[in-house]
């Protein structure tokens, strides 16, 4: 059995992002495992740990330091990883129509997968495109916020979480695309043996120019990059106890609405 | 027209506000200004408020030993002061020190005879009976994690450590900074914010007080620079004042990593603070079941000497400005993940970065200066918090000796510990000492 884990190389979520020349972020911050992805790595490990001979595989379409999230991946309990490199032509972020084509293609001729995970979005981007794309190149069924999922014979039972309140059970067949969402587990961080271990697998890195596959017909080009103004504007509530706290209910209902 | 006090204190953090509140209760006007917005938003925000009482020095134990009386005693400290924010707490963890390499634990120990401060030796064996998730192989030297030896296989065990039974953390230095600007205000001191110092007046070799960058005047007969890692540049201010000290301070960039606790390990209720120089970290539980770990600044790490104000701006870029870089990350969990193997290390960086006001010696400058009135508490190097308490009492007599007419350059003020009853000679916090070859050079002190 063979899983293939899609991992994606991402700034820090607590990283100050620069924009520079209106087209790209700084890229001297911490850049990392997608945080979604996490769950699909400790997803498949919990599955392999539970198969045998079952090997996971994390892919990665990235720049060559992303060799570095690959390895976290494989200190997460991956077998070995492919790095996709991005460097040169390429450099920059590929859209998700052309990262969907290059998993599909360097997926496809690494062997035959029984189930491939991701997250359900890239914590950058947050474009919710390349799963689904990619379960389209390979012509495979997708499911998206999957937050339990259970492998029965040759088909996979999968809870997903649609608006808040609600969840679907999906039996998809397999081979299949499924996205993780928070729900799925706690993510299984490496203790320093598995960091060491993780040290002695390996990474194969395979340059864009080395894929088989056919470039895509259209794409997306960032334009334009601008920082959100995201300021928060606090406000003091004054007065006595009751009155703050009568007030801070009404904010709750009737501005915020979350209550 | 500009107002008057008896004493200026530059910097509410835990070293300015003590020296406001013994100064106050000794009858002196007080004002103390601090740029920021409340009590303890400084450096001492970052600060891991660590009460141990392992010092290179004997002074440096007696100091910390006597520290932790006043933690011990917080509300009578503060006189039972109402604080609307609560009280900060001081966790009594125990506190067990590594006899390792990397600590020069056999004078460590010999101050502890000498102090009186209690302790008991533990084996590995009793080590591991109170921390179980522990590794006790030796790891020294320390190393990076980019260096390929760092993950050979070790051979050699510890030898133990040293437990003291007294020793923790405060659970908020704000919190406890914030404790004492209200306990001074109750005895009439008074703190003013968001107020930036921007000149330091003199005339005749004596200071005269203080300019605000908004223009405000206010004059002083005496002014104390506490201002943490802005330090040096306050002396700078003061005419003089810069040129006279031998021993400098300037602003050491700092990160504190936050790594949850093994699974089914209640490191928060059960854990210890621990220094352990053998793999260059101290640590100390967290809310959250989290440990904390320090850094005590192996030879191998980077230092990063920076300007304050580039810092807290966010400024200076990678390993440079206030946010937490990877391969520290890396560096601090990895090494004590090699002590605590059981230990899972999230990808995300989480954590504190803030700054050390550092002196050449890595011992503190508790001084007068050659600027008539003008004094200086900085150089707290990393490991003052815990001391905060007895260098505002410290200071404040030093101050009134100095005013009412004590050459302490020449006849160094000694200074009598309220609990512990041992003398001080204050001449060892001398700005013009040559530089104290027994210091360990790091935040151990
Ligand atoms: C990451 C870290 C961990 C630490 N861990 C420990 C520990 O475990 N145990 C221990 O004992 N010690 C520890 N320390 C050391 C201890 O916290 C510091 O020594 C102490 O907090 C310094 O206090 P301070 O009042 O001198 O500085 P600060 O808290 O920085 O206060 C100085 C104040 O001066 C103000 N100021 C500066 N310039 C001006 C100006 N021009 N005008 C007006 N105001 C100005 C600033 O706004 C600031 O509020 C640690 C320090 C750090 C950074």
């Amino acid at each position: 059995m063979k899983i293939y884990v899609c991992v994606k190389h991402v700034p820090d979520s607590a990283a100050t992002i620069t924009v520079v020349d209106a087209k790209a972020i700084d890229t001297g911050i911490t850049f990392l495992v997608n945080p979604y992805d996490e769950h699909a790595l400790t997803e498949a490990a919990m599955i392999a740990g539970q198969t045998d001979g079952a090997e996971v595989i994390a892919v990665c379409v990235g720049p060559p330091s992303a060799a570095n999230t690959l390895r976290s991946a494989l200190a997460m309990g991956s077998d070995r990883g492919i790095l996709v490199s991005t460097e040169g032509e390429t450099a920059g972020l590929p859209d998700s129509m052309a990262t969907a084509r290059a998993l599909a293609a360097v997926i496809t001729a690494d062997g035959q997968p029984d189930l491939i995970l991701t997250g359900k979005e890239g914590i950058d981007t947050e474009g919710m495109q390349t799963m689904f794309r990619l379960a389209q190149q390979l012509d495979m069924p997708a499911a998206t916020n999957v937050t339990a999922l259970e492998l029965a014979g040759d088909h996979v039972l999968a809870t997903c979480e649609k608006e808040p309140g609600t969840r679907e059970v999906l039996q998809l067949t397999r081979p299949c695309v499924l996205a993780a969402g928070k729900g799925l587990n706690t993510p299984k961080y490496p203790t320093f043996p598995d960091i060491v271990k993780a040290r002695k697998k390996t990474i194969n890195t395979i340059t864009w120019e080395q894929l088989d596959m056919v470039p895509a017909a259209g794409g997306i080009e960032i334009e334009h990059l601008e920082p959100a103004d995201e300021a928060r504007r606090p406000k003091a509530l004054e007065g006595d106890a009751a009155s703050v706290a009568a007030e801070l209910v009404r904010i709750l209902r009737e501005e915020a609405k979350v209550l | 027209m500009s107002k008057q006090y008896d004493a200026i204190i530059i910097g509410a953090g835990i070293i300015g506000a003590p020296i406001a509140y013994e100064l106050t209760r000794m009858g002196y006007k007080t004002l103390s200004v601090d740029k920021l917005a409340d009590a303890g938003e400084g450096s001492t925000a970052g600060s891991c408020a660590i009460v141990r009482a392992h010092y290179s020095t004997e002074d440096g134990v007696a100091m910390a030993y006597e520290g932790f009386k006043y933690w011990l005693d917080w509300e009578n400290y503060l006189d039972h002061v109402e604080d609307e924010k609560g009280l900060a707490k001081y966790m009594n963890t125990g506190s067990l020190l590594i006899k390792s390499q990397g600590h020069k634990w056999r004078d460590v120990q010999k101050h502890y005879d000498a102090v009186g401060v209690q302790y008991e030796e533990w084996d590995n064996d009793k080590i591991l009976k109170e921390i179980p998730v522990l590794d006790l192989h030796e790891f020294w030297p320390v190393k990076r994690p980019e260096d390929p030896t760092f993950f050979d296989e070790p051979s050699k065990m510890l030898e133990g450590g040293i437990f003291c039974p007294e020793g923790g953390y405060v659970n908020d230095p704000t919190l406890s900074t914030h404790n004492v600007m209200r306990a001074a205000e109750a005895k009439g001191a008074e703190f003013q914010f968001n107020a930036e110092v921007a000149k330091i007046r003199s005339a005749d070799g004596k200071v005269q007080g203080i300019t605000l960058t908004d223009g405000t005047e206010i004059d002083a007969p005496v002014v104390v620079n506490c201002a943490g890692p802005h330090s040096f540049k306050i002396n700078q201010l003061a005419e003089g004042v810069w040129e006279g000290c031998n021993i400098k301070t300037k602003a050491l960039r700092h990160e504190v990593m936050y790594c949850p606790a093994p699974e089914g390990y209640d490191y928060l209720n059960d854990g210890y603070h621990q220094s352990d120089g053998d793999i260059g970290c101290y640590v100390r539980p967290e809310v959250g079941n989290l440990y904390l770990i320090g850094s005590e600044d192996p030879d191998c790490d980077p230092q990063e000497w920076v300007d304050p104000d580039e810092f807290y701006a966010g400024k200076g870029g990678h390993g440079r400005d206030n946010q937490l870089t990877d391969e520290q990350w890396k560096a601090q969990c990895y090494r004590l993940g090699r002590r605590v193997p059981t230990l899972q290390v999230p990808n995300q960086p989480n954590g504190v970065v803030d700054l050390y006001d550092c002196s050449d010696d890595w011992i503190p400058v508790y001084d007068k200066s050659d600027l008539g009135g003008f004094y200086m508490a900085i150089g707290t190097s990393g490991n003052q918090y815990k001391n905060a308490p007895v260098v505002g009492r410290m200071m404040a007599e030093l101050i009134d000796a100095c005013e009412k007419g004590l050459d302490h350059d020449a006849e160094p003020f000694q200074y009598k510990m309220k609990y512990t009853g041992r003398m001080v000679d204050v001449g060892f916090y001398s700005r013009r000492r040559e530089i104290n070859y027994n210091s360990s050079f790091s935040v151990n002190g």
